[in-house]
């Protein structure tokens, strides 16, 4: 576990604080874990709802893939991009952890139109221990 | 310089009383102008506009998302006369993407010690479409005391009462509560003004009533000890957000004037029962805020939850719908699980049900909507228990000895506009 933060954060699904320049600019940080599985590289984004001062993940998907791919030098055509949302200690069910897979068009320089699936904690896990 | 500052109208919740505040965004803004430039504000809640204005530049003030629509229109015909039009306040940081297609500059941020740039910008013919000061917080000691002489006070009078006025001691917000935007526009980080700048600013005030707009003065025990304790010689009457759950806090802001405050209620706990209970207990009423349809919501639920209000005694309820406002974490869960079903900003008044609730239809949210407000005002209609409230304050203030009665050139106004009076409708 992770306790650099308000919350813990489980390691599985976290690696390290990523900060970004969201909309308008504006700092923004997020968790991230990048797996790579065979041709695959799966890209785990975690909001920081508490800690992140800017934008949220969600609401730059498209475009924070964009910049992991080109940070990290990953074809497009290979990623994997998943959101988690990490368990937030709270009775109320939509605070616990959730998992959504990421789905983008490709313009040919760029992700757009994001589509998110929910998926299981087990579909990660087997994604990317597989 | 001639500015024209406006603050576009918003469609009212349906059955609810109406009461149209001044609003503070406007004149805190007022407050941070270049001495050259020569304000005149319209809210459009309660005046006119006049699109054959002779401002030199026109400014519109967001605060509502139920505003932006409105905004945009008005920023439309006057862009069509050829003036320039800056959009500014909390609405236009949400919708800042959508609103730059209206505007010849939007400005994000606070703006204290921003607004040389921009209107001298302007002057030179150089206005920028962008003032971006997102997340770049002004010194709190720039804030100085709002610049309330730019409402037209008149029309902020019901039948001879006059409203409160706004007033904030304190930005940002360390919570970061699930239908929130107020960490994303204020900052995470809570800023508390200097006790002697509040002070500073309750001297100018000049109505005995405030609502004091802070987004939870429940964040600071010593600063909030001090505050209230400075307040105390004012003897105004007001009321607040949530106050700390604190026997002393609670005990200085009574003498300090604490009136009612909004206090959420999410359960039926004891948890809550006993919050209200010891607000009361120290003379102070509660207005519980009430957000209905959240996932963990049944029908049953819901239901449940009416009766513990009117078991636990509330003063005043205030229901609304979970309604997913931009940069908030229920707006990320519904645009995830694609469960927004109306796109309509004009529609995103927490009254309307705009996104597919998990354990219901939206029509069952609306109709529980409706039951909770008819059945929570069912034996005292809301104006009768606002009446209470308002009589309370009244002897409260006869025994300070500020109380100030209603102006009777006014009695026959609501508003700014004439209201006819007969035998059922005192």
């Amino acid at each position: 576990m992770i306790k650099q933060f308000n919350k813990e954060i489980n390691s599985d699904y976290f690696e390290e604080v990523y900060d970004f320049n969201g909309l308008w600019d504006v700092a923004s940080r997020c968790g991230l874990k990048i797996v790579q599985k065979n041709d695959k590289t799966i890209v785990i984004a975690t909001e920081l709802y508490a800690e992140n001062p800017g934008t949220s993940v969600t609401n730059f998907s498209a475009q924070l893939a964009g910049i992991i791919i080109r940070k990290y030098n990953i074809a497009h055509e290979n990623l994997i991009f998943i959101v988690h949302d990490p368990e937030a200690k709270s009775k109320l069910t939509f605070m616990n952890e959730h998992f959504y897979q990421v789905d983008f068009d490709w313009d040919g320089t760029k992700f757009m139109s994001p589509k998110w699936s929910q998926i299981e904690k087990n579909t990660v896990d087997d994604l990317i221990k597989a | 310089m001639k500015f024209r500052l406006i603050y576009p109208k918003w469609e009212k919740l349906e059955g609810q009383t109406i009461f149209n505040l001044p609003p503070h965004g406007p004149v805190v803004f007022a407050a941070a102008l270049p001495e050259y430039v020569n304000i005149e504000f319209t809210d459009e809640n309660v005046d006119t506009i006049s699109f054959d204005d002779d401002a030199d530049f026109i400014g519109i003030s967001m605060m509502l998302t139920g505003q932006i629509k409105r905004g945009w229109q008005i920023a439309d015909e006057f862009r069509k006369r050829g003036k320039k039009v800056i959009f500014g306040g909390i609405s236009t940081m949400l919708h800042a993407e959508e609103t730059m297609e209206h505007a010849d500059s939007i400005f994000l941020g606070e703006a204290e010690g921003r607004l040389e740039q921009v209107f001298s910008d302007f002057r030179n013919g150089k206005l920028q479409k962008v003032y971006n000061f997102l997340n770049q917080m002004p010194d709190i000691n720039l804030i100085g005391p709002a610049r309330r002489s730019i409402l037209k006070k008149e029309l902020y009078y019901h039948k001879g009462v006059r409203m409160v006025d706004l007033f904030h001691a304190s930005r940002g917000c360390k919570y970061n509560c699930y239908p929130c935007a107020v960490a994303y526009l204020g900052g995470k980080c809570f800023r508390p003004r200097p006790i002697d700048k509040v002070v500073e600013e309750l001297a100018t005030i000049d109505n005995n009533r405030l609502f004091i707009v802070d987004n939870s003065l429940a964040q600071d025990k010593q600063w909030e000890k001090d505050l209230f304790r400075e307040m105390i010689p004012f003897k105004k009457k007001w009321c607040s957000h949530p106050i700390e759950d604190d026997d002393e806090v609670l005990d200085l802001a009574a003498q300090a004037g604490a009136w009612f405050v909004y206090q959420a209620v999410f359960d039926t706990s004891d948890y809550i029962r006993n919050r209200v209970k010891r607000y009361h207990d120290h003379g102070i009423a509660v207005e519980g805020t009430i957000l209905l349809g959240t996932d963990d919501h049944t029908e049953d639920d819901i239901k449940r939850l009416i009766d513990f209000l009117l078991e636990i005694n509330l003063d005043l309820a205030e229901f609304t719908v979970l309604t997913p406002f931009p940069h908030t974490k229920a707006y990320d869960d519904m645009l995830r699980q694609n469960r927004i079903i109306d796109h309509d900003w004009n529609n995103y008044n927490a009254g309307k049900v705009v996104i597919q609730p998990k354990q219901m239809t939206p029509e069952k949210l609306q109709e529980l909507y409706y039951y909770a407000w008819d059945t929570f005002y069912k034996e005292e209609t809301q104006t009768e228990k606002m009446f209470k409230l308002f009589q309370q304050v009244i002897m409260k203030e006869i025994a300070d000895g500020t109380y100030t009665r209603v102006r009777k050139d006014l009695s026959k106004n609501s508003f700014g506009k004439q209201v006819i009076r007969n035998a059922n409708n005192s």
